[in-house]
Formats: C-alpha cells, sequence, structure tokens
C-alpha cells in the first residue's frame, strides 16, 4: 500500500514538472463552432482547442484525462453557454472564479432568444445557425477576449465572410418556393435556422435526446407530410436516424411520396475532409442539402 | 494540491463507500439496486424542475434522492409484501419509475433538455474544478467534502449496525427467529445506499458507481465468505481499481471513471481466474494425496 503512495506521488510530481511550455496563451473551447471561429481569429502567439469533437452531442459529451488536462491548463475558457454543454455548465461556471471564462450566450441580447418552453424562460442553446445571430455572440467573446488583452487581428474579415454567408443563405433558401420551406428532422436544434431565415422547423424528439419520441409523433408528423406536401425530411449527424427513418417508412406505408434529404450537421462539426469541419461549411454543407432536396 | 491528487482521492472515497454498501447488496442478491437507481431517479428530477424551474445540481440532487429512496423502499416493500424475487422486483420498480420519468418529460418537458445525464450525472474529470467556496476562499473540491461525510455516516452504520446487517444480510430466517426486526435493517439499508449513490452519481458519474457497488465486493466475494475479510479486500480492490484507474486513463489519455470501472474489472478476473486454477491444483494435491 506504501509503495502505491509513494509511487502515485512520483507520478503526480512527474505531471507537474513536465509542461513547460507556457508562452503561447491558451483558449480552450468547448463546440468545435467556437473553435474554429477563434482559430480563425486569433494570433500565432495563441493556441485554440476545442474540447469535443466530431459528431459529439454537447449535452452528454464525456470529458477524457485530456479534457481535464487543457481545462487546467487553459488560460481562458470559451464556452456556449445556455446550459448547451449540460453538467459542464456548473463546472465552467466554478472554474469561472479563477480564471475568466466566456459564455457566448450572454452576448445575446434576450429579445433575440427562442425558448423551448416559453413559461419557464429557458433559452434554445442552438445559436449557430442564424448567422447573424452567432455574429452578435462573436462580437461579445471577441470583446471579452480584448479585455483579456488578446488581440484578434483576423476577426474583421472572418466577419466579412460570416455576413456574407448570412447573405448566401438567405438567398438559398428564398430560392426554395414557400410551400415547400419545411424542415422537418429529428432533433430541434434548428429553431433559430428557421426564424432567421423563413423556413418552418418541424422536430420530431424536442431539445431532449431522452424524450423519445412516441408513436402519435410519427403518426402526426406523416399526417403533415401528407397535408403540406413534403417532400424530404433530414437525418442529423450527431443524434440517431432511427426516428426519421420511421417516419418515412410510416409515409411509404401510405403511398406518400417522401425521401431522407440528407444528413444535417446539427450539435458539432462534421469530421476532416468531410467539408463540413469549419463552421462556414457546415452551414453551406446544410444549407445545400437542404436547398437540393426541397426544390 | 494538484488537480490529479483530488481525483484519486474523490476515486477512492467513492470506491470505498459504494464497497461497503456493495457487501451486503452482493451478500443479500440485490446488487443491482445501484443501476436501478440511475433510471428511477428521472421522475424525481423532473419533478425538482417543474416545482424549481431550475436545473441547478442542487435541486436535481433533492429530487433524485428522494425518488432514491422511494425506490428503494418500493424494492424491499415488492419483494417482502408481493413476495417478488428480489431482482425482479428490482426490474419491475426502475423500469415504471424511469417509463413515468419519461412521459413526464415528454408531457411537460420535452423542449428543455433535462435528462439524468445532462443535469445530474457529473463526472470524475470535473471534480478538480468543482470547488467549495466559503466567501471567496476555496476549502477544496466539493466532492472530496461530500464523499468524506458520506463515508462518516457510512463507516457509523456500519460499525453500529454490524450484528443486525451481517445477520440479516447472510440468514433472515435465523435473524427473524431471534427477534431482529429484518425489514427495519433492509430499510436503513437501502436508505444509505440511495443517498450514496445519488451523491456519488453527482460526483462521479453513473458508471463508476455502479461498477464499483457491485464489482469489488463480487470479487471479495471470491477471496473469501467471511464478512470481514470481504469488507477489507472491497476497500483494498476499490482502492487499487481507483488508483490503477487513474494511471491507465492518463496513459491512455481516456475516460475516467470508465478507466476507474475497467481495472475493476480485471481484478475480477485476475481473482476468478486464480482461484480456478487454485481449485484444479487443490485437486490435484488431493488426488496425489489419497
Amino acid at each position: 500500500m506504501l509503495k502505491h503512495i509513494v509511487f502515485l506521488g512520483l507520478i503526480l510530481m512527474g505531471c507537474q514538472a513536465a509542461d513547460p511550455k507556457p508562452e503561447k496563451v491558451k483558449i480552450v473551447c468547448t463546440t468545435g463552432m467556437i473553435g474554429d471561429a477563434l482559430a480563425n481569429v486569433v494570433d500565432t502567439t495563441v493556441q485554440v482547442v476545442s474540447l469535443m469533437g466530431p459528431g459529439t452531442d454537447p449535452h452528454l459529451f464525456k470529458p477524457t484525462k485530456s479534457s481535464l488536462d487543457h481545462l487546467s491548463s487553459a488560460d481562458i475558457i470559451v464556452a456556449n453557454g445556455l446550459h448547451l454543454e449540460g453538467r459542464m455548465q456548473d463546472i465552467l461556471e466554478k472554474i469561472g472564479r479563477t480564471k475568466p471564462v466566456i459564455f457566448l450566450g450572454e452576448g445575446i441580447e434576450e429579445q433575440f432568444l427562442l425558448y423551448g418552453d416559453e413559461a419557464k424562460q429557458i433559452p434554445d442553446p442552438h445559436l449557430w445557425f442564424d448567422v447573424e445571430l452567432w455574429v452578435n455572440g462573436l462580437d461579445y467573446v471577441v470583446e471579452a477576449l480584448n479585455k483579456e488583452s488578446i488581440s484578434t487581428p483576423g476577426y474583421a474579415s472572418y466577419k466579412d465572410d460570416l455576413n456574407n454567408l448570412d447573405t448566401w443563405v438567405g438567398e438559398e433558401i428564398s430560392g426554395v418556393s414557400e410551400e415547400n420551406r419545411v424542415l422537418l428532422t429529428a432533433h430541434d436544434a434548428f429553431a433559430y435556422f428557421g426564424e432567421a431565415y423563413g423556413i418552418e422547423v418541424i422536430g420530431l424528439q424536442g431539445i431532449s435526446t431522452v424524450a423519445e419520441y412516441g408513436i402519435r409523433d410519427v403518426t402526426n408528423m406523416v399526417d403533415l407530410i401528407e397535408a403540406q406536401g413534403i417532400k424530404a425530411v433530414f437525418v442529423e449527424s450527431s443524434i440517431s436516424s432511427r426516428s426519421i427513418e420511421a417516419v418515412v417508412a410510416g409515409a411509404q406505408k401510405r403511398n406518400i411520396d417522401v425521401s431522407i434529404g440528407g444528413t444535417l450537421y446539427s450539435d458539432a462539426l462534421g469530421p476532416r475532409g468531410s467539408g463540413a469541419e469549419s463552421y462556414i461549411g457546415m452551414v453551406q454543407h446544410n444549407v445545400n442539402t437542404i436547398v437540393n432536396a426541397l426544390r | 494540491m494538484s488537480p490529479d491528487f483530488w481525483i484519486v482521492i474523490t476515486g477512492i472515497l467513492v470506491a470505498v463507500n459504494c464497497g461497503l454498501l456493495g457487501v451486503f447488496l452482493v451478500l443479500r442478491k440485490s446488487a443491482m439496486v445501484g443501476d436501478a437507481i440511475s433510471h428511477a431517479v428521472l421522475p424525481g428530477i423532473v419533478i425538482a424542475y417543474l416545482l424549481t424551474d431550475s436545473r441547478s445540481s442542487i435541486w436535481m440532487m433533492l429530487g433524485a434522492a428522494v425518488f432514491g429512496i422511494i425506490t428503494t423502499f418500493f424494492i424491499e416493500f415488492l419483494h417482502r409484501k408481493a413476495r417478488v424475487q428480489s431482482d425482479a422486483s428490482i426490474g419491475v420498480t426502475f423500469t415504471w419509475l424511469f417509463a413515468i420519468g419519461v412521459i413526464l418529460v415528454s408531457l411537460f418537458s420535452g423542449n428543455v433538455d433535462i435528462d439524468q445525464e445532462c443535469v445530474l450525472y457529473g463526472d470524475i474529470a470535473y471534480v478538480p474544478f468543482d470547488l467549495f467556496f466559503l466567501g471567496e476562499n476555496s476549502l477544496g473540491p466539493a466532492p472530496v467534502w461530500m464523499g468524506s461525510i458520506n463515508m462518516l455516516v457510512i463507516a457509523l452504520v456500519v460499525a453500529l449496525g454490524y450484528r443486525g446487517l451481517f445477520l440479516t444480510s447472510f440468514d433472515t430466517g435465523y435473524a427473524s427467529s431471534i427477534g431482529l426486526n429484518t425489514g427495519a435493517w433492509n430499510y436503513l439499508l437501502m436508505g444509505a445506499v440511495s443517498l450514496t449513490v445519488v451523491l456519488s452519481f453527482n460526483s462521479v458519474g453513473a458508471i463508476l458507481v455502479v461498477a464499483f457497488l457491485v464489482v469489488p465486493p463480487a470479487t471479495a466475494y471470491l477471496i473469501s465468505k467471511r464478512l470481514e475479510t470481504m469488507i477489507a479486500s472491497t476497500v483494498v480492490l476499490g482502492t487499487l481499481s481507483a488508483v490503477g484507474g487513474y494511471l491507465l486513463a492518463d496513459l491512455w489519455s481516456a475516460s475516467i471513471s470508465a478507466s476507474m470501472a475497467v481495472f475493476s474489472g480485471i481484478f475480477f478476473a485476475l481473482v476468478f481466474g486464480y482461484s480456478l486454477v487454485g481449485k484444479k491444483l487443490r485437486k490435484r494435491v488431493h488426488l496425489s494425496e489419497s
């Protein structure tokens, strides 16, 4: 037993000694969308790390030993907030007492927030698909970073890119005829997108990933597809596609012509090489998929 | 104090707390009660959210604790009054409560992200950051404080109730024939289990709690059927799993709680393998002697 304690002691000391490269300022971000934005705007004296990789559902993120190391060695932490990070939110707030933690969601004015549950005023945290709103959030983060004396030389041109993206998304979506503008997915991650670009969003499952879809939900969806003549429904990269497949199967049984329009990236960036590994690429992928299927 | 130190300490606290109670659960054939509680707390969380409009962990834990106790009492009740086998009464209780929770979520809070994964279960990797603040001063991680208090309570329960827990675990018939209230002892144990489990879920997450509740005590049962030896080996095995699992997670940069759980499984396999080999050797010695 004593041997183990001595052994552990040696290892712990070893861990502390082996960290001799703190010249770069380290910003640790929770989601890939935030990490991608910051990597585009900071200079080479700053290292940006994202904790959540491709395909991660942020509500269910399981930290590894290296996430722990990143959190403890971070100089600044940037998170989405609004409870997107689930149980980690409490922890981030506590870390905020000892080093700067920036919640992007705090930069969004209340009037622009959408509420999953109106009565209880709990905001929907999936901010990123309204590009203009996302820019508002990033403005807030960049300002907070500047206050911590992190320079953000790339932000002006990145913001231009995002504004162009916003215009492009608006044009693309308005190219779809109005009665076809219905986005049917498994999970309600696209509420802000629908609000911003004038497309009706219907989620099968709601925001929580445990509220399982019921038989009635599936039937209601099929009725809706029939009534509105919806051409395509969509699956999401970080959620099981079973519920949507059930809807398509139910519709086909009733001889309604509906297909799966493709996979949308909702809660996380795509894997390297997918074209959706950056925020801009992700939005372009989603919009192209939606427009191609609904046009 | 380094973050690694706090994680290992928390791992050991959870291993010992769960292990001490787990020994009695394994003997009573209700080891999976921890897993049952991990599901059955869902209605408690939803009700706590509906009552308080908040998802802060303190309310979630309260709701979960109340339903943890309801779960264990219901299991005991079904087992004793309806004479359902203990595994079946565990199964009936937790699926029913979990299903009620799912219905509550879809009726009242389908548009808010609420389930035990995202509002109750912590992760042992977060322990060093989950500091307990008194005014502006941090007094170390809250899970270490809670785990230590929890350990004191469990030590008291086990020390003071040793004879009652011992008799009711090994031989219910004999225990009641000498006038012990077996029901009361069961409820005492189950109450301690539900509070410990919910508290530990909040500190380290579900998988590690369920593993530490079952695996080290089951391993200890292979080593000896004597209660003192079982308790002592459970404590040693749990501690070694926490330390070994941490080193493994560091090596592979993997999930710390999963690595600790894997390590406790490795100990089980080693002891099981050894007991098989031992039996064969003993048989051979026996044969050559005769």
